[in-house]
């Protein structure tokens, strides 16, 4: 029973920071049709630069939201200046085969990571450093029992409950979140409206940074902090994404959470070194079960 | 008064718009006949900023909208509702009515809400619907809501895509018959582009008839109604 609650409530941690990965991969597939392979990159910058503010004895909390706002400000400058440009008419004589144009921002994305990467080992030699949490990583006892959650589980749990409510109230009751709606369903419609497609776009970028920037200041407590800690996390996000349907936003949060009590359950049940495996066959299982994922639609083409 | 003189628009090297000129005068209702393929959707989308003209100019009073983006050309108050009943089914009725108007939730917002009602009065269906799917709609009342999403926006230029396509004929009378009332009761200037011909010229008080992207004719709707030779050399009946 220890072990299953165990299970149970490190999953639900675990698949928080996955909700979050998840969420920030639809929300910028959703309004530019690109897979942000550059997304884990840029949040491994953000939390370097909370670490470097930590180190130089800023606090937590103001090292916490500086990172949400580079991760915001990240995002929107990989849209602005190289998504954008890249995919504009103007460049058309260079991206005038729909493939060209879909796969270009993609491998640029990676040229990002690449970047972001190499400028991480400029800037911090790229030592593998630790990153702390603002709660002790114990179990929470109560008297002299010790309970299957952690403090740091609690907090990551709470602070990811109340991102995907401000997320959800956003989404479903401002006009902002109604138009990046639109955007991704219609984008013609939508500009018709009298609505900048574009810049709801770059909000969608930043949206998507300051999420992923927070799962990397979630994360690092736990697997430390080097340039390519978070590229798993970039793969599970991924898997979560597709199970949860690409298109969904509520899928994606559902696919990460999903995932986090597979990853979890291997883990206690298993043994660790099964949970890569386990990954890989349960997004097969999906696909051949549910290509569109659980929440997602089917594409439908008009003609 | 929109005029528009020598517009062309270019698909790769197919002049989709060949020297495109007319006006359509304020208050009244100008109509955009001729078969598949003249260049009336095209034009429609030249004039709102959906595709890009090659040369030419399109002028609404004293602006010039060819260099212009979509959002700005909606913004100065020309409105398009484009062919296919384009509304966004996954979204509500209501969302797809609001958001027509969300532009001017800051500037208008007391506007905002008496032209929500308006349409909410001119198309009692979408109250009774406005939380379902627009998805959920038939064909007609999607043409309604796309009417709508255009109306709250206050436009002081319609652009209507053809608005019968696939509709049934008293359905089609019925949208015709509406948008008309609207022109006349509020002084909102229409571009209609319509295959069905007899439906357009009815209601019309102009008549423009283009093929091949060219202007054939520029004639009163009377008289284009009663040109049977024009209509059998260029609209094949």
């Amino acid at each position: 029973m220890t072990s299953f609650l165990t299970a149970f409530f490190s999953g639900t941690a675990q698949g928080a920071i996955y909700a979050l990965v998840s969420l920030g991969l639809v929300l910028v597939w959703r309004g530019a049709g690109i897979v942000n392979f550059a997304q884990m990159g840029q949040a491994m910058f953000t939390t370097y630069i909370a670490s470097q503010l930590i180190q130089h004895s800023y606090s937590y909390w103001s090292a916490f939201v500086i990172a949400l706002i580079s991760g915001a400000a990240l995002g929107a400058l990989v849209d602005l200046g190289l998504m954008r440009p890249l995919t504009s008419r103007k460049n058309s004589q260079l991206l005038n085969s729909q493939s060209m144009r879909t796969t270009i921002p993609v491998i640029a994305s990676l040229g990002i990571l690449g970047v972001l990467k190499a400028l991480a080992g400029i800037f911090w030699a790229g030592e593998e450093r630790g990153f702390p949490s603002p709660v002790a990583p114990n179990a929470i006892k109560i008297g002299s029992t010790n309970l299957a959650i952690t403090g740091f589980d609690l907090f990551v749990i709470g602070v990811v409950f109340l991102t995907l409510v401000l997320t959800t109230i956003f989404f479903t009751k401002t006009g902002m979140g109604l138009a990046m709606r639109a955007s991704a369903l219609n984008p013609e419609v939508t500009r018709l409206s009298g609505i900048k497609v574009g810049s709801v776009r770059t909000l969608g970028w930043a949206i998507s940074g300051t999420a992923s920037s927070l799962a990397g200041l979630l994360v690092t407590p736990r697997t430390n902090l080097s340039p390519n800690t978070l590229d798993l996390l970039l793969i599970v996000g991924f898997t979560a994404a597709v199970v949860g349907g690409l298109t969904s936003l509520a899928g994606s949060v559902l696919g990460g959470f999903i995932l986090g009590y597979v990853i979890s359950f291997v883990n206690v049940y298993s043994a660790p070194e099964n949970v890569f495996i386990a990954i890989l066959i349960f997004l097969l299982l999906a696909l051949f079960i549910r290509p569109q994922g659980i929440l997602g639609s089917k594409e439908v083409r008009r003609v | 008064m929109l005029a528009i003189s020598n517009l062309v628009t270019e698909f790769a090297s197919v002049k989709a718009l060949n020297g495109v000129s007319f006006q359509a005068k304020p208050g009244l209702i100008t109509t955009v006949i001729g078969a598949n393929g003249a260049g009336k959707s095209t034009l429609l989308r030249t004039i709102s900023g959906l595709e890009r003209a090659s040369s030419g100019s399109i002028k609404w009073f004293d602006q010039e909208l060819t260099h212009k983006s979509v959002e700005s050309i909606v913004r100065s108050g020309i409105a398009q509702v484009p062919e296919g009943h384009a509304v966004i089914s996954q979204l509500s009725v209501g969302e797809n009515i609001e958001l027509g108007g969300l532009f001017r939730k800051r500037i208008a917002r007391g506007d905002l809400a008496i032209a929500t009602k308006e349409v909410y009065e001119l198309f009692p269906i979408l109250y009774e619907r406005r939380n379902e799917a627009a998805g959920s709609l038939s064909g007609g009342e999607r043409q309604m809501l796309a009417i709508s999403r255009a109306l709250v926006s206050r436009p002081k230029l319609l652009l209507l895509d053809e608005p019968s396509l696939g509709l049934a004929p008293l359905i089609s009378a019925q949208i015709i018959s509406i948008v008309n009332d609207l022109c006349r009761a509020t002084g909102l200037t229409v571009l209609l582009v319509e295959q069905n011909a007899n439906t357009a010229l009815a209601v019309a008080d102009h008549g423009i008839l283009l093929a091949l992207g060219k202007v054939v004719a520029d004639l009163p709707a009377k008289e284009m109604i009663a040109d049977s030779s024009l209509r059998a050399a260029y609209l094949g009946y």
